[in-house]
């Protein structure tokens, strides 16, 4: 039988060693969410909030927000700020989006215009707090984009269930944003196996 | 044995009236179809109302919370309403139309009635031609025989409406018209950093923040106080038609803090303003009331409603109120030509009408009592004279009023009892009644054969009127002209 090499058996050991460090690094945030007052517990942001000294690189992936059957396609979508959204159109009449406001600053009110099916607009979302999507075409249409100071973020389910991957192991302060109930904030201690976080949201 | 031989006539309408009850409460399909606010929240009518119209305490709350549930509403709709503009669009406002919202299917509710009336043997020297009454048949079958048609709910959450319409002719309440139709804004006094529902406004057409219903009571039959007007006759030229309990166009501000156990409201009132009554002066109705709860029990004393012992039920409580009502009467301003006292301008005849009420439940006893005072200025005109005069005469005033009780045997049968009074001497006068005061007692029976399905029944004993001596012209002969009305009653 030949000697196994002993480069090979250090890299093995390296990665295996790599590997469990990771794991005991970082770990899923997942729990549920109850409301009191509301009518369902879906599309509810769930978020860490920003951790000081702390910055995260814009992610160059585009999120893509449609407009479907009069709807905004997420209702609610979450993303970490700098990220770029492309707003699409996929029904047979013409659409706009805009917000009046992001958290309620008027300033940072703007409106991409008008466009027709199979085009889209995009626009980076620079500074955190809630834009309201409206379409002045047809003022039944509603979305939020949710910006926040880190990648930690999740929606719920029907269910009022989320799940937040890869959150490194430490203490940190979750929050949630909902359309008709008040903001919760919720300390959560990550571990290597990760944390269970289940919140309240009352009207 | 010796048996009971009944009259053949008696035993089968008695047999008729047997199977009539049997079919009806043995075997009318379970109705799938329920009024607007059922349909909304997919719940029974006996979640509001121990006795429909009649409103429970929950119903009280959910009326004085603009049609929605007190708490939590969104949470217990079962059809969701339209989005005239999403939620978010009153960020965007002025610059868009401010978001509103309808109910999800049209909340339209029909309420049919009919009814069989026996009616006293009229003596012929009182009936037309010979006497003053019409003519009234021994029995009618449907008569009065109403259809109503009734809007009601939110515009979202602080406007509520709601429309009333007897689309059918000759019917009770609405006379064959328009009822209630207004638009009401709750909770206008958060602007003004005021408790919740402490101040709402309501405009259109609607009746009067009584302390007693007429347009929505499970009576049968009117409060004979309510009906009362203010007619000089043979004392003077006082023509008032105003009557308490018809639907006013107004505007009305109110509310009900404390958690509802006190309520007031103010109202100026367009009055009595049709044909010869027509006058731009504008009426005022203010009324106050105070609920006092109770229920022993602290959780009890604070939940919408009380805890049973087999559910919830209403708090033990005494409510007392007081309401006054003031306006000004207008003769000779032309709404009748030609002019009914000819040579004399016009004048004014302001009249007030003031009373009290109270209401006591107990378990499954009520008492209700109102008593009130009416006042119509008045004068004297003496056209034989040239010029004609007009001067001022004694006041046409009445007092009267109503003691009733209801009692649940069960929650599907109440037994009900009244006795209305009104002391007018100008009635007196008039030749209305034997007495210068009326007395009506009303004993009566309400059976809840499903939550919106009744059949209901109610004597009126009624007070003696006159009518001329075929043999002495100069006396009177009098008679009572009472009546007993049973019938059916739904709404889908």
């Amino acid at each position: 039988m030949k000697p196994v090499n002993l480069t090979v058996k250090a890299a093995l050991l390296s990665l295996a060693v790599l590997i469990a460090g990771v794991s005991s690094f970082a770990g899923d945030i997942k729990g549920k969410v109850s409301v009191q007052g509301l009518k369902s517990a879906a599309n509810i942001a769930v978020y860490v909030d920003a951790i000081s000294d702390k910055k995260f690189d814009v992610p160059s992936q585009h999120v893509v927000v449609d407009q479907k059957k009069m709807e905004f396609i997420p209702r609610v979508v979450v993303i970490l700020q700098g990220t770029t959204v492309d707003f699409t159109n996929s029904d047979p009449v013409g659409h706009n989006v805009y917000w009046p406001s992001i958290s309620g600053n008027k300033k940072l009110t703007h409106n991409l215009g008008t466009w027709p099916k199979g085009e889209k607009k995009s626009f980076q979302f620079n500074d955190l707090g809630v834009a309201s999507l409206l379409c002045n075409v047809h003022p039944e249409m509603s979305g939020y984009v949710v910006v926040v100071a880190t990648p930690y973020f999740a929606v719920t389910d029907n269910d009022g269930n989320y799940e937040i991957k890869n959150v490194p192991a430490g203490k940190y302060t979750l929050k949630t944003w909902s359309e008709d109930g008040k903001p919760t904030t919720q300390s959560v201690d990550v571990s290597g196996s990760g944390a269970t976080a289940d919140l309240t949201v009352k009207k | 044995m010796k048996s009971r031989v009944l009259n053949t006539s008696m035993m089968a309408s008695l047999t008729a009236v047997v199977v009539v009850l049997w079919v009806m409460l043995a075997s009318v399909p379970k109705t799938s179809a329920i009024p607007a606010f059922s349909r909304k929240y997919g719940t029974s009518c006996t979640t509001c109302h121990n006795n429909y119209p009649e409103l429970n305490d929950f119903g009280e709350a959910f009326k004085k919370n603009g049609f929605k549930f007190p708490k939590d509403d969104e949470t217990f709709v079962k059809q969701d309403p339209v989005m005239l503009g999403s939620k978010a669009q009153k960020e965007a406002f002025p610059e868009a139309v401010y978001p509103g919202q309808i109910p999800g299917s049209v909340p339209i509710s029909f309420r049919y009635s009919g009814f069989f009336n026996w009616n006293a043997h009229q003596p012929a020297a009182a009936v037309q031609p010979n006497g003053p009454y019409p003519y009234v048949p021994r029995t009618d079958l449907f008569a009065p025989n109403t259809l109503t048609m009734i809007a009601a709910g939110s515009f979202g959450e602080n406007l509520s409406f709601w429309i009333d319409d007897d689309i059918s002719t000759g019917g009770s309440g609405a006379a064959g018209g328009l009822g209630d139709g207004y638009l009401k804004y709750n909770d206008l006094g958060r602007f003004f950093h005021l408790p919740t529902n402490a101040l709402n406004v309501r405009f259109g057409q609607f009746e009067l923040d009584l302390p007693f219903t007429q347009a929505r009571t499970i009576y049968l039959s009117d409060f004979d106080i309510y009906d009362q007007v203010g007619f000089g006759g043979v004392q003077g030229t006082a023509n008032n038609p105003f009557t308490l309990g018809a639907p006013q166009r107004a505007i009305e501000f109110g509310g009900y803090p404390n958690n509802g156990n006190f309520a007031w409201s103010v109202a100026i009132v367009n009055g009595a303003n049709d044909g010869p009554a027509l006058r731009g002066q504008k009426d005022v109705y203010v009324r106050a009331s105070y609920k006092f709860n109770l229920e022993r029990d602290p959780e009890s004393r604070h939940a919408i409603q009380a805890a049973g012992p087999t559910g919830p039920r209403d708090h033990t409580s005494l409510r007392v109120g007081g309401f006054y009502y003031y306006g000004t009467n207008v003769q000779n301003n032309g709404s009748t030509v030609p002019l009914p006292f000819a040579g004399v301008p016009s004048f004014t005849e302001p009249f007030y009408r003031v009373g009290g009420d109270l209401r006591f439940k107990y378990r499954k006893l009520e008492i209700l009592a109102l008593g009130m005072v009416g006042h119509d200025s008045n004068h004297i005109y003496d056209g034989t004279v040239d010029p004609p005069t007009l001067t001022k005469a004694h006041p046409v005033t009445y007092t009267g009023g109503f003691v009733a009780g209801n009692y649940w045997i069960y929650p599907w049968l109440i037994a009900t009892m009244r006795y209305d009074f009104v002391n007018s001497p100008s009635d007196f006068a008039n030749g209305v009644s034997q007495y210068q005061t009326r007395n009506r007692f009303s004993p009566g029976f309400q059976i809840l054969v499903r939550a919106n399905i009744k059949l209901t029944g109610e004597y009126q004993y009624h007070w003696a009127q006159p009518y001329p001596n075929p043999n002495d012209t100069a006396t009177n002969l009098f008679f009572r002209p009472s009546t007993f009305v049973t019938g059916i009653d739904y709404s889908f």
